[in-house]
């Protein structure tokens, strides 16, 4: 392109100006899009519906603040209870996720096998699959073990969606690990186990810290597996439950829209605090 | 304690897919203890190897590696008491300089203040006290690189490998580490094996130079030795800045006598010397042994191409009549400009005849009746 000093038909200064406009819109159009149905799903939870639709029409500036939403869902339906559920079953797979993409992607780049690039081409294979193609022959799985409604179940199930990703990532991290780390501690006399925890898990940290962040995204965000896996209501994730909640006429705008806002609440805060992670281990992923 | 080390035929081969590399061919070496060994060779000659199987980060696919008496072939790293400084350097980036260094201690159970106070005492050898507490990531190159040092010192290893330590530093800071590491070897009790694709290095650190060309052993020799008594082609090369020049010669019978006829000179031997009659030799020749005028017996003129000022001497890199490279190294070619033909000389002695095979068949400096001295000191080795 054409940018010699200002030679061009604008100059070098404009052109940055253009850039910087161009930037600035961009951010702009996407913050619409996703800052406008958070600003709603806000001021519904927190106004009472009968704010909210005072006068015919909807009230979007919030006026009378009140947690009237939140305590009929405490009072007459299990929000709580679905609440736990998701927590007990994300952390579950969260965990589980994480430890097997460490040892997987530990192994792949530290050790040599037979059938090693075979392995590696099916972790990302299985990527591919949808949940709703995994989630039909796993309740044939589970339903032959005994194990529907269980929150065990549904955190293995949770696993097999996000793990392939997970191993992936932690995969190319190791990569970027470089081995003489490892062999330096080895000659100074630390045995593989030590060196793993002195050395790798503290240089890897980035890239779990990652793989831990998708793992709960994934499963935090659950409808498929949970809609299948668990059947009685008092097992349904806090996402199987919402969806529901709209079928009901007893519950309305209002309410579904408070328990939208506690849904956000614990992907908020991983983001928050983790961000600086993520952004690290989705760099060396090749995902920046 | 330092110990010797030795090596008995020992063998490494690596597989990847199917093919067969012979990394290190059957090489037999004595390492004396308390020694300052060097392995020298182009990448790939097998010399990186031949230290990871010291470490024992390889196993060797068949020989033996002792450390005095004791066969340590298969023993692991955590096994054997070495210490190795890492080419890529390798600190842990989570660990402060003070971590980093006692890290090895601190696996072996040393208590936190004998730590700290060895800690310190190596620091202070290295002048790198005012780093302890800082992330290795602040430091510069030559200081991460004491710092490496440090941690594989401070352990008193009976032996201290060191894997081409050097080569991401500039060559100031060369010259410095190289003084700062035999100083340490002289005050610690211990074996230095260094690697290194630099000739320099080799040449001023070690008592002894293990030169390696193909995984195959070529020559292993004080520095001194193996500059003046090359016993090949190959190693006459390799060991000198710049390097030997060779010319291709016939062997013709002249006035009675033998003599090695090149582009535009011919060298007459003295009686008895063996060279296969009427074959084809290679005549071996430092740049820094030729005289700029007429004063050696054997005159040849060199087509000057490039003039290099290293300060009080000056390299000039030129060819023969027929095109063969031809270096020479002078502090009376100041004037020397491209396009120039420079007359040169020598004598007998101060070449070295190779066979056809690259084996030196004769040194001149060792047939020479009226020049027994060595005409130059291994000087001419370093820049």
């Amino acid at each position: 392109m054409a940018t010699s000093s200002g030679r061009g038909l604008v100059s070098h200064d404009t052109q940055k100006r253009l850039q910087r406009i161009a930037v600035y819109l961009t951010a702009l159009l996407i913050s619409v899009f996703t800052i406008i149905p958070v600003y709603v799903m806000v001021v519904i939870a927190i106004q009472s519906p009968a704010t909210t639709f005072a006068g015919g029409r909807v009230n979007l500036l919030p006026t009378e603040p009140s947690l009237r939403n939140f305590l009929v869902l405490l009072g007459s339906t299990d929000t709580v209870r679905y609440f736990v559920n998701s927590l007990v079953v994300t952390l579950g797979s969260t965990v589980l996720s994480t430890t097997i993409a460490v040892a997987a992607g530990y192994g792949l780049t530290r050790f040599d096998f037979t059938g090693k690039s075979l392995a590696a081409r099916a972790v990302l294979f299985s990527y591919m699959f949808s949940p709703i193609v995994l989630a039909i022959p796993l309740y044939v799985v589970f339903s032959t073990l005994g194990l529907l409604n269980s929150h065990f179940a549904l955190t293995l199930a949770l696993t097999a969606i996000s793990a392939p990703f997970c191993i992936w990532l932690m995969w190319q991290y190791f990569q970027t690990v470089p081995i003489a780390l490892e062999e330096s501690a080895w000659v100074r006399g630390a045995s593989r186990w030590r060196t793993v925890r002195d050395v790798v898990l503290p240089v890897a940290r980035p890239g779990y810290i990652s793989a831990a962040i998708f793992a709960f995204a994934v499963a935090w965000n659950d409808f498929t597996m949970a809609r299948v896996v668990m059947s009685r209501d008092e097992m349904y994730t806090i996402t199987v439950g919402a969806s529901l909640f709209l079928d009901r006429v007893s519950i309305g705008w209002g309410e579904t829209m408070a328990v939208s806002l506690l849904i956000s609440i614990p992907p908020f805060l991983i983001a928050l605090f983790l961000q600086r992670y993520l952004l690290q281990g989705f760099s060396v992923g090749g995902l920046e | 304690m330092a110990t010797s080390i030795h090596l008995d035929t020992v063998r490494k081969e690596f597989r990847t897919l199917g093919n067969t590399h012979v990394a290190v061919d059957d090489l037999s070496l004595d390492i004396p203890e308390g020694s300052f060994t060097t392995f020298v060779g182009p990448s790939g000659c097998g010399k990186t190897t031949t230290l990871r199987m010291l470490a024992g980060l390889e196993t060797p696919t068949s020989g033996t590696v002792s450390f005095g008496d004791e066969d340590v072939t298969d023993l692991p790293p955590q096994e054997r008491n070495v210490s190795m400084v890492f080419q890529s350097i390798a600190l842990y980036p989570h660990m402060s300089v003070r971590e980093n260094i006692g890290y090895g201690l601190k696996i072996h159970g040393v208590p936190k203040a004998e730590r700290d106070e060895r800690i310190d005492e190596a620091a202070e050898v290295l002048q790198i006290e005012a780093q302890l507490e800082k992330m290795p990531a602040e430091l510069s190159g030559g200081q991460q690189q004491r710092v490496a040092l440090g941690g594989a010192f401070v352990q008193d290893p009976d032996v201290l490998l060191l894997d081409e330590p050097m080569s991401d530093l500039d060559a100031k800071l060369k010259s410095d580490l190289r003084v700062e590491i035999q100083r340490l070897h002289q005050e610690l009790d211990t074996t230095v094996v260094y690697v290194t694709h630099d000739q320099t290095e080799a040449m001023t650190m070690s008592d002894q130079v293990v030169l390696l060309r193909d995984g195959e052993l070529a020559q292993v020799d004080p520095p001194k030795q193996l500059f003046d008594y090359p016993n090949s082609e190959y190693v006459a090369q390799f060991i000198g800045m710049p390097s030997t020049n060779v010319v291709d010669c016939a062997v013709e019978e002249r006035d009675g006598g033998t003599a090695l006829v090149g582009p535009g000179f011919a060298l007459s031997l003295p009686a008895g010397v063996d060279v296969s009659p009427a074959g084809r030799v290679r005549l071996g020749i430092r740049p820094q042994y030729l005289d700029v005028g007429s004063a050696g017996a054997c005159r040849l003129s060199v087509d000057v191409e490039v003039v290099e000022t290293l300060g009080t001497e000056s390299v000039v890199h030129g060819r023969l009549e027929d095109g063969t490279p031809f270096d020479v190294v002078s502090d009376a070619v100041d004037d020397a400009v491209a396009g120039d033909r420079l007359d040169v000389s020598f004598d007998l002695a101060d070449a070295f005849v190779f066979g056809e095979d690259g084996e030196t068949i004769l040194f001149g400096s060792e047939r020479a009746g009226e020049r027994s001295s060595s005409p130059a000191g291994a000087g001419g080795v370093t820049p």
